[in-house]
């Protein structure tokens, strides 16, 4: 690399050899790696993946790692079972340093190149683990989580994730499937460096602080176990273990449990999983069955009432003291309940109407797909609470007979024994005169 | 209302209880018409629940809640007393 070819000057005051064009000096660093002296390294493997010619992966310990790439060709010989090349698994490589010089499209890379591979052993930084999940476990600290009890319906729910990552997109995506448009407080943290569990930490430490949090997500979209680790982290875990909101974990690896996982009060496979774990009613459906319940406690109180009428009206057919002592309870009876009933429905009437135009409003103003859905079951709520009052049934038609003490008359048997009866609509009282039987 | 904040999950509960009561037959005037108001009151409450989560997607940041509250925390110098 003596001699520079025709190019810019160097820096003024710099007294070093070039400048050298780029492409030049990365064909050099390649043929200077690759004759250093080759060895034989050991680590933990993680982050497998593959090319259509090399696999990639890195070995690392607790002070390092190394970037490194083997031929295909070369590791199918080795005749691996399929499933050994897990993250954690502790390998001995032999081989030694390699530069991809690049070009103008494409990237320049370093890797240590491979040539002989040994497994070695499960591998330290999951026995760590394993340990440390043992510990959490004799402690007692993966009960408490589970012990605390879920809303079927929160308000308020604290997402802790990154920023930028899909399982975000997945949480809202999950949410909208349950129909659910409450309020979410939204904790963004690192989730895959060094920095990431204190601040994960924190974040769930301030959700919970926060009164109106009533569960909280620790969502994370997947990657490698060594990604991972930082939900393995033991402040982190203890904290989750003791928090006094529901946890719901999803940092996404399908094959080894995060410790997080462990202490949580409920573990998903995805951030959607996790969105469904939290809501775990369809919203829509709940409106629908709302209403459903409505109109069956119409239809029993409506039906309830008739039944009591029936039994008094046979009481009053029992003869000599015993009907005058009936009669005058059934008088009583009669004008307390209407009494109380006229009253109830009155307050509840106006009540329910006012209810009605201000669940009626806010569903106006809201927007979004149920928007319908709601309307129609608020409606079917508002008609069914209309119409347990007698004085809607009146208004359909319905006239009650009254004797002149004010004594509901309830069969042709007890009119022909009047000779002058009321006729009670629902706008005013008409005197009415009973004619002999022809 | 006298009696404790019932939950969501709770109110949905008593209200299939109140309903299987009536149906029942069993329940005399004045408990049927004291269960229909009881009725009533959690079918009200359930439905203000519902809204709740209804009403439109409200999305915070932690950090912009936090800063919020802070203002309005007693103890702030405007509201030093």
């Amino acid at each position: 690399m003596d001699e520079p070819e025709a190019g810019p000057p160097g820096i003024e005051g710099v007294d070093l050899a070039g400048p050298f064009p780029v492409g030049r000096y990365a064909s050099r660093l390649k043929e200077f790696l690759r004759g250093v002296e080759r060895v034989q390294v050991f680590g933990e493997l993680f982050n497998l993946r593959y090319s259509k010619t090399r696999a990639y992966f890195e070995l690392r310990d607790g002070n390092g790692a190394l970037p490194c790439a083997i031929w295909r060709n070369r590791l199918d010989a080795l005749g691996l079972p399929e499933d050994a090349l897990a993250d954690g698994v502790q390998l001995v490589l032999a081989g030694g340093p390699d530069y991809y010089p690049g070009s103008r499209t494409a990237s320049p890379g370093f890797s240590f190149d491979v040539t002989d591979l040994r497994i070695a052993g499960e591998g330290d930084l999951l026995a760590q683990l394993e340990r440390l999940r043992r510990q959490l476990g004799e402690e007692g600290l993966f009960e408490p989580q589970k012990e605390l009890e879920l809303p079927l319906l929160p308000r308020t729910i604290g997402v802790v994730t990154g920023e930028s990552g899909k399982a975000r997109d997945d949480i809202l995506a999950g949410l909208q499937r349950r129909g659910w448009e409450g309020k979410i407080v939204w904790a963004f943290a690192p989730v895959q460096d060094r920095h990431a569990a204190p601040r994960i930490t924190e974040a769930l430490q301030e959700l919970s602080a926060l009164d109106e949090v009533e569960a909280i997500i620790v969502a994370r979209g997947g990657g490698s176990l060594a990604d991972l680790f930082a939900f393995c982290d033991e402040t982190l875990c203890r904290t989750v273990a003791m928090l006094r909101v529901p946890v719901i974990s999803s940092v996404g690896h399908h094959s080894d449990r995060t410790l997080i996982d462990d202490v949580a009060a409920v573990a998903c496979s995805t951030p959607t999983h996790a969105a469904e774990a939290v809501v775990r009613v369809v919203v829509p459906d709940e409106w629908a069955s709302l209403a459903a319940s409505a109109r069956s406690l119409d239809r029993r109180s409506r039906a309830g009432v008739a039944t009591r009428v029936r039994a008094l009206g046979a009481l009053a057919r029992v003869p000599g003291e015993q009907l005058r002592r009936h009669r005058r309870d059934l008088h009583q009876r009669a004008r307390e309940i209407r009494a109380s009933a006229g009253r109830a429905t009155l307050a509840d009437r106006e009540l329910t109407q006012r209810r009605a135009v201000v669940l009626r409003r806010k569903a106006l103003a809201a927007a979004g797909p149920e928007t319908e859905a709601r309307r129609r079951a608020l409606a079917a709520i508002a008609a069914a609470l209309d119409g347990a009052d007698p004085k809607a049934v009146m208004a359909r038609g319905y006239a009650i007979v009254e004797d002149l003490a004010g004594e509901p008359v309830t069969s042709a048997q007890e009119a022909r024994a009047q000779e002058r009866v009321a006729l009670r609509f629902s706008d005013g009282e008409v005197a009415a005169k009973i004619e002999p039987d022809g | 209302m006298a009696e404790p904040e019932l939950t969501y999950e709770q109110a949905v509960e008593r209200l299939e209880e109140i309903i299987r009561r009536l149906d029942s037959g069993e329940a005399g005037l004045r408990e049927t018409l004291d269960l229909v108001r009881e009725g009533r009151a959690l079918i009200d409450l359930c439905a203000a629940e519902l809204d709740e989560v209804s009403k439109g997607l409200e999305e915070v940041q932690l950090d912009e809640l936090i800063e919020r509250l802070e203002k309005q925390a007693p103890g702030g110098p405007a509201d030093d007393a």
